[in-house]
């Protein structure tokens, strides 16, 4: 059963003055929307509102008119002249399934004629019908609230332009290039955070020590060989000469280690940091078969 | 036969403008190139345009967006403005590992590899799963983001 309610408002003296234009509002919903008087006397607190149920055949289909705009004209020539308005707002809201039309019409009392006309389909949202309502008249009236756009703009899926996410795979990547690892724990992937840390440690701690086996090497060799030029007793030189070679095999294998665990944990590091962006954080969405797998259906 | 020029002019710039009703337009998102039987207005908002009264056909294209196209019957009105929401396509990935199922989605496209890219417009779309010709599954999917879809089978419960 279609619910009418009709609420008459008079929006007088809008802007303080006896001659600024006055409406005559009615409001026909389908079903009972709560405290829309309420609000709508709120968001038009300058307004003066009057409620009557008493007019019901206004709201006919216009479409099904030749001429919409003005098949209603000497009703509403006599509406303006019974309330003494210059203009006749009537709004409508049908819901139908999980969206809501909302028709509005804006009428000229004194040629009678359709001079505005607002139809929207949308789909619910929080006091959607309720914010709708208020743009609308406030549109008429030429109030509008930042507000209730951003309301609307609410239910409306974001420009893909202007999705952020928290979580980036550049932000994994550049965390596990300052700290091997730190990216994949940013990703919330602990074990592999933990090999990518454990690995890229214990490279750098082999190369650190190869290095300063090889700085001791070099060190060694040279103070060998200060020390073999200085003596000339013959088991000395003999000593100094096994010393001196046995730091430059040293100081070469060192070396190359160095050189070769350098490149190791380098390469490790970027491909850490690669690692991280491939397998950074995405958003997914995982489906399981809703169909009971058990019992097999021939639907569809 | 300046004057008659003017006399000419006049009558016709009269006949132009009278009859023709004021347009705007607005669209979320804004900038969003809007064409009016074909011709280009330029972008949105569209305030102070001029239509005729008639039936006119609204075109609405935007790179990364739906493109709309919307007819409207004009009627004799002194002012017409028209509100245009367009929903966005977001670049979807589908995975499954499962073997031997076919994928459909909307009633229209259908794939059977295990990974596919997709360009989705916003909003709820329903999937059918079929396994050798007949269908296991189907359900209503949600695409709000670009993400990624994985797919998976119910597993029948195995008790000792």
């Amino acid at each position: 059963m279609v619910r009418v309610l009709l609420s008459i408002f008079f929006l007088n003296n809008l802007f303080g003055s006896s001659q600024d234009p006055t409406y005559l509002v009615f409001n026909h919903f389908d079903r009972e929307i709560p405290d829309a008087e309420k609000l709508l006397i709120e968001n038009f607190n300058d307004s003066k509102f009057e409620f009557d149920a008493s007019i019901k055949d206004i709201f006919s289909d216009l479409d099904s008119y030749d001429n919409p705009a003005s098949s209603h004209m000497e009703m509403i020539k006599g509406l303006g002249e019974q309330y003494k308005v210059n203009f006749i707002l009537l709004n409508k809201i049908e819901h139908k399934e999980d969206r809501f039309i909302l028709d509005g019409l804006l009428f000229n009392t004194r040629s009678g004629g359709l001079i505005h006309r607002r139809k929207i389909n949308l789909k619910h949202y929080l006091n959607g019908q309720i914010n709708e309502l208020v743009m609308w008249v406030g549109k008429t009236l030429g109030i509008q609230q930042q507000e209730w756009q951003e309301n609307r703009e609410s239910i409306l899926f974001s420009d893909p332009e202007s999705i952020s996410y928290e979580k980036t795979p550049m932000g994994a990547a550049i965390r596990s290039l300052i700290a091997p690892g730190w990216g994949q724990a940013y990703s919330d992937k602990k074990v592999s955070a933990g090999v990518w840390f454990g690995v890229e440690a214990s490279l750098s701690l082999a190369f650190i020590l190869s290095y300063l086996n090889y700085d001791k090497s070099a060190k060694g060799f040279l103070s060998n060989s200060v020390l073999y030029n200085d003596t000339d007793d013959e088991k000395l030189v003999a000593k100094y000469r096994s010393l001196a070679e046995k730091d430059w095999d040293n100081h070469i294998i060192y070396s190359r280690l160095a050189i070769v665990l350098a490149s190791a944990t380098g390469t490790g590091w970027v491909s850490n940091s690669i690692h991280a962006w491939i397998f950074g954080p995405r958003p997914y969405t995982n489906i399981y078969q809703e169909w009971d797998n058990s019992s097999k259906s021939n639907k569809g | 036969m300046k004057h008659f020029n003017k006399i000419l002019f006049i009558p016709l710039l009269c006949s132009i403008l009278i009859g023709q009703i004021k347009l705007d337009v607005s669209t979320i998102p804004k900038r969003v190139d809007v064409y009016l039987d074909g011709v280009n207005l330029g972008r949105s908002p569209i305030l102070n345009e001029r239509i005729k009264p008639g039936l006119h056909k609204f075109e609405i294209k935007k790179s990364g967006f739906a493109p709309l196209s919307y007819d409207l019957l004009v009627n004799p009105a002194q002012a017409i403005k028209l509100d245009f929401f367009l929903n966005p396509i977001y670049k979807i990935k589908f995975k499954t590992e499962e073997k031997g199922l076919v994928f459909e989605l909307n009633g229209e496209h259908r794939w059977d590899v295990p990974y596919v890219r997709l360009e989705l417009e916003a909003g709820d779309h329903s999937l059918r799963v079929f396994k050798i010709g007949e269908i296991i599954d189907e359900q209503i999917i949600r695409v709000d983001e670009p993400k990624r879809f994985n797919y998976y089978l119910k597993k029948p419960l195995t008790l000792n």
